[in-house]
């Protein structure tokens, strides 16, 4: 397997890096090699874009320049950063215009945007690359004890044209790879249905509403535990969990997990050497039922 | 209620696939499957986040009733991307609520949120930068030291196209 330029982001590089942890443990199990570069933020689809699209084409093809300039293609741990990286990538190769400016401000700093390297989600890299057998092959501990449901996040396959990931609205890799733990993967009605990150951001009200939805569909499922492959959507259905449960004074308590802090579990790595300690959401009966 | 011309040429040259939006027929597929519609529109649908309403505002050319009113009116978006898959147009909605929140931006208005965000780019060349706690819990968990960018690369490129005078 080739080499990737790690592109972790912001939120799991300076905010949540427990996930960095067990993502970098299970890369070392499964064989995919990254290394480091100075990318800067993405930026992200539903801020930056949102403030000037034209700063959010020329920050994304500057990253994309760095990865180029060593011929390697990128690996992200991030939704939003993939959605990014690939969104620039489709509008640029889709309209000189518009890549003839931007590549005109990246010469003033030396740059220059090709369009030659691939941006993948690791989620397609497992799936894709690495493989169901192997994946199935280093759980030494499967997690048959438990059963989850899976929210793969809006930006990980919408909008299909450019991220060529998965069904849109039936998304189905994400279940694929979270049963390879062992696990048990539960099936509920708002699988698609955005974590609502970005409009809580702005507004409260609609946003708790809309994570109600999702969290009461999450719960009918009786779900053990909430896979994530997505920092943003990790972080709003970890921590603004608790303040749903004090808005509606309904408890929760679905613990939330990475798709590769799942897998650390599975291969055996303890739950200290993950990090689990800095979820919010607490996982202690979650542990208990694996036996940990 | 008046048609800014202007406005209307620059909603349907903002983006490759763009120019689709004169063949949308108003089914309102978009704001039947909107997330945002589903927890803030009213029982007639007149009130909340209406994606079907933006799209056909923004055809007309209605700048000022997208622009002036309650800030929901655009931002309500959680760039979910929902409305680009259902759209039986295959309109990209997305791409045109972006041009609309831009607009919105250099008219100095939008949630605090994204300015604070962008602020924070422009700073860090990170939305979230780097902090000795972090750093340190990196550490602890075995986990190199976050390679750093170089912002003043960013700011340059930044302020070459004027973004920073967009920020409060």
């Amino acid at each position: 397997m080739t080499e990737y330029k790690m592109f972790e982001g912001c939120t799991i590089g300076n905010r949540i890096p427990f996930i960095e942890a067990s993502s970098r443990k299970v890369f070392d199990k499964l064989g995919i090699e990254t290394s480091q570069a100075p990318f800067a933020c993405c930026p992200d689809p539903t801020g930056m874009k949102s403030f000037d699209n034209d700063a959010w084409l020329v920050m994304g093809a500057r990253n994309i320049s760095l990865a180029e300039a060593e011929g390697k293609d990128i690996v992200s741990l991030c939704n939003g950063c993939t959605n990014t990286l690939r969104g620039v990538q489709h509008q640029l190769k889709h309209d000189n215009l518009k890549k003839d400016k931007v590549n005109a401000e990246l010469a003033k700093v030396g740059k220059k945007f090709k369009g030659s390297i691939d941006i993948k989600h690791f989620v397609d890299v497992l799936k894709d690359e690495v493989g169901m057998d192997k994946i199935k092959g280093a759980v030494s501990k499967p997690l048959s004890a438990i059963k989850v449901a899976c929210h793969p996040g809006c930006h990980y396959m919408r909008p299909a044209e450019w991220m060529e990931s998965d069904d849109p609205l039936r998304p189905i890799n994400l279940k694929k790879l979270a049963a390879a733990s062992g696990a048990t993967v539960v099936d509920y009605d708002e699988l698609a249905l955005c974590c609502g990150s970005a409009v809580t951001n702005a507004y409260e009200e609609p946003g708790f509403l809309n994570l109600k939805t999702k969290m009461d569909s999450i719960k009918n499922s009786g779900a053990d535990a909430i896979v994530v492959n997505c920092p943003a959507c990790f972080q709003q259905l970890d921590t603004r969990q608790r303040d749903l449960s004090k808005k509606f004074e309904t408890e929760y308590n679905i613990p939330v997990l990475y798709l590769t802090e799942l897998y650390a579990l599975a291969m055996g790595y303890s739950p200290d050497e993950l990090g689990l300690k800095f979820h919010r959401t607490r996982l202690n009966d979650l542990l208990a039922k694996i036996g940990l | 209620m008046e048609t800014n011309f202007e406005f209307r040429k620059q909603v349907m040259d903002f983006h490759i696939g763009s120019d689709v939006i004169k063949y949308c027929y108003q089914c309102s597929r978009c704001a039947d499957n909107c997330p945002v519609t589903a927890v803030t529109a009213d029982f007639y649908g007149t009130e909340g986040y209406n994606p079907r309403g933006n799209i056909l505002m923004a055809l007309l050319g209605y700048k000022d009733l997208l622009l002036g009113g309650d800030d929901l009116t655009i931002w309500g978006c959680t760039v979910c991307d929902t409305c680009d898959e259902v759209c039986p147009q295959n309109i990209e909605l997305t791409e045109i609520f972006t041009f609309l929140k831009n607009q919105s931006i250099a008219l100095g208005k939008g949630p605090e949120f994204i300015f604070s965000q962008a602020k924070a780019i422009f700073e860090n060349a990170k939305a979230i930068p780097s902090q000795p706690a972090i750093e340190r819990r990196r550490d602890q968990l075995g986990l190199p030291t976050v390679s750093q960018p170089d912002v003043n690369e960013v700011q340059t490129l930044l302020k070459n196209i004027g973004s920073d005078k967009k920020l409060k």
